[in-house]
């Protein structure tokens, strides 16, 4: 342990492990969520059998008695189906959705032994264009489920799939830009502490989202359209595609890809927050002020592993706010056409991006230089 | 010899195959996918050499965009497989071929040797503008000042490039429908 | 021993002597234009390990050109695929010799 190579070593890779735990937990408490609350919108009572221990808890042994059951059920492969990719094609969202997760920063940083350690588990130097790369990727799994399904429906899916995350990815890029130029840098951790510890016109706190209003605004619509949620999921429209490129998937490998989804859902929804809503700071209260308040009582090492565990816990309940908008708007908004969707990608969200990027580039080179 | 190096030479060796393997496929899906794996490995190698941007730009531009509408054509034409067919070559195509193949590689070998270790010495070369790990600035700081002049002349050749994809592909009346 | 950079070079000849095979030999004009972007990519990496070799970042700037260049090509190259399709039903080269059609 006195080498500093094997420390970063043994740091990183508890960094990565903490965020796979935190991804893989995603998924099952999310089915469950989205039940619950679609049950509630539609004034059903929604799954509350299966509990723990005698105990019911409204339903919460629901994700694992599923889980059970997807993991028993046949593993099937279709007569039909290109077999190597039938099989890689779920494997590429969920491994996607899983690497997206370590660009996020869960906290500042904590000292061990002397070291420093930043919570971020990945930290390239091209900051959250990692992300992007990442998420970039995830459409392979759609248009390969698509393509070695050996099916007109699944082919469909595969297509819409891949033409709706080109045409977003493009308004969703050029929505960042205004916030990389406000804030001079791709680095997250430097983003969110450029958003906290001073105040916007003495009330606001200093977060992206009141920089730059409409990015915001069109960053969470293509997130929408990224993750193929509704109003956007015409990858697997049930009424027009049976279930678009997941007709021929079941058991395991089904679950795979909403795996995938979950994660990447949960990745995007942080990554908003670290960009415009503060990331795991508390508004008015930045986390240097904790760790001294802290440190007089704890000692400066407990205290920053204290202000590590009450940042986690913003970050988590800012990201959950975003899962609820996710499945409140599933069961609240109907389907796109796919020309309407088309439509807004294209005719709206581009050119709005664009004038966006624009404006903003020239408030910013005024206010700096 | 260091682990990056070795890492660097799996991951060349591999893109090698990959490359080889791919110039026999009989899907154009498959053949796809395996250049889009290719493009990722280059990705790591460029990461390895400590050319950040370049690696997180090959990765969102090459295999997360363009390949993306490649895979998309070939699922629209969804094309049966074909039997792998290679062309020929007559003898004074293979002489001259392989003519061609020598020169490239004296050149490039004296190019790759020589040249670029006498001729751009780090003393003669001018020295990134921001201290070594930050890269994307590095770039950013070339690209819109020295090579100001090209980064906007490849921008109107895109502009160019979509409206001529646009056009091209638009389907035009037939001498039936116009009648 | 070869540095790094140095085997970068000569991984990028061997890559664009494949892409060169898949060029000529294939007939169909989908592996060819896969084979073109290995060429490319074998191009970019060259300019990379130049570009580490040399100290500079010059060539980093040139393969985010060539990047641009290949998204060019590749948006006209498979319009006109498309476009053929349409004509001929067949993507094969030998289909497609005739000037006017």
């Amino acid at each position: 342990m006195d080498n500093p190579v094997v420390f970063e070593l043994v740091a990183t890779v508890l960094k990565v492990v903490l965020a796979l735990v935190v991804a893989l937990q995603v998924a099952p408490l999310m089915v469950w969520v989205e039940r619950r609350q679609a049950a509630l919108i539609q004034r059903r009572i929604g799954p509350n059998r299966v509990g723990l221990f005698g105990f019911r808890l409204f339903g919460f042994g629901q994700p694992l008695a599923d889980t059970i059951k997807l993991l028993f059920k046949e593993d099937f492969i279709p007569k039909h189906a290109n077999k190597v990719f039938y099989v890689i094609a779920p494997i590429v969202p969920a491994l996607m959705g899983l690497l997206a997760i370590t660009g996020i920063p869960f906290g500042k940083y904590v000292e061990v032994m002397g070291y420093r350690v930043n919570l971020q588990p990945v930290d390239l130097n091209a900051g959250f264009l990692y992300l992007f790369a990442v998420s970039a990727l995830g459409v392979y799994g759609v248009a390969l489920a698509g393509w070695s399904s050996n099916n007109k429906y699944a082919l469909l899916g595969g297509l819409r799939a891949s033409a709706q995350m080109i045409s977003y990815e493009i308004a969703m890029g050029l929505s960042l830009l205004p916030i990389v130029f406000i804030f001079g840098t791709l680095n997250l951790q430097n983003i969110i502490g450029a958003q906290s510890g001073h105040l916007l016109f003495g009330f606001l706190p200093a977060w992206g989202i009141f920089y730059a209003p409409v990015s915001f605004v069109i960053f969470v619509i293509t997130m929408f359209a990224e993750t193929n949620r509704l109003p956007f999921d015409l990858a697997e429209g049930e009424a027009e595609l049976v279930a678009g490129f997941l007709t021929e998937y079941g058991s395991m490998r089904w679950s795979l890809f909403f795996l995938g989804e979950y994660a990447m859902m949960f990745t995007l929804s942080a990554l908003t927050v670290c960009l415009f809503l503060g990331g795991y700071e508390i508004p008015y209260l930045p986390q240097t002020r904790i760790v001294e308040m802290l440190s007089g009582t704890l000692g400066n090492e407990l205290a920053l592993w204290a202000t590590f565990l009450i940042g986690f816990g913003v970050l988590i309940f800012k990201v959950c706010i975003f899962m609820f908008i996710f499945v409140q708007a599933r069961f609240t908004l109907p389907r796109f056409r796919y020309d309407q969707l088309m439509r807004v990608g294209w005719v709206y969200m581009l050119p709005l991006a664009l004038v966006n990027v624009v404006v903003s580039a020239v408030w910013a080179a005024l206010s700096k230089f | 010899m260091g682990i990056e190096t070795v890492a660097f030479i799996l991951m060349g060796l591999l893109a090698v195959a990959l490359a080889g393997t791919l110039a026999t496929r009989r899907f154009p899906v498959s053949a796809a996918m395996l250049l889009i794996t290719l493009m990722v490995l280059l990705a790591g190698m460029y990461g390895l050499l400590d050319a950040h941007f370049a690696a997180v730009a090959q990765i969102i531009v090459y295999a997360g965009a363009i390949m993306v509408v490649f895979v998309f054509v070939m699922m629209l034409l969804n094309l049966p497989p074909e039997e792998t067919r290679f062309g020929t070559l007559t003898l004074g195509e293979g002489v001259l071929t392989l003519a061609g193949l020598g020169a490239a590689v004296v050149l490039g070998t004296k190019v790759g040797h020589g040249f670029l270790r006498s001729a751009f010495q780090p003393t003669n070369a001018r020295a990134p503008f921001f201290p070594e790990p930050e890269n994307l600035k590095n770039v950013a700081a070339l690209m819109f000042t020295d090579y100001l002049w090209a980064f906007e002349l490849i921008s109107f050749l895109i502009l160019a490039a979509i409206i001529g994809a646009v056009v091209i592909s638009k389907k035009r009346k037939t001498h039936a429908e116009h009648a | 021993m070869l540095s790094m950079p140095e085997l970068g070079l000569y991984f990028s000849f061997l890559l664009f002597l494949v892409g060169l095979f898949t060029v000529m030999f294939r007939k169909n004009i989908l592996f060819m234009m896969l084979g073109v972007e290995i060429l490319l990519n074998a191009a970019n990496l060259a300019f990379v390990s130049a570009s580490k070799i040399t100290g500079t970042i010059d060539g980093q700037v040139v393969m985010f050109f060539v990047m641009a260049v290949a998204a060019c090509e590749a948006a006209i190259g498979l319009a006109m695929i498309i476009s053929l399709y349409r004509a001929k039903a067949s993507v094969e080269a030998d289909d497609l010799k005739l000037l006017r059609g």
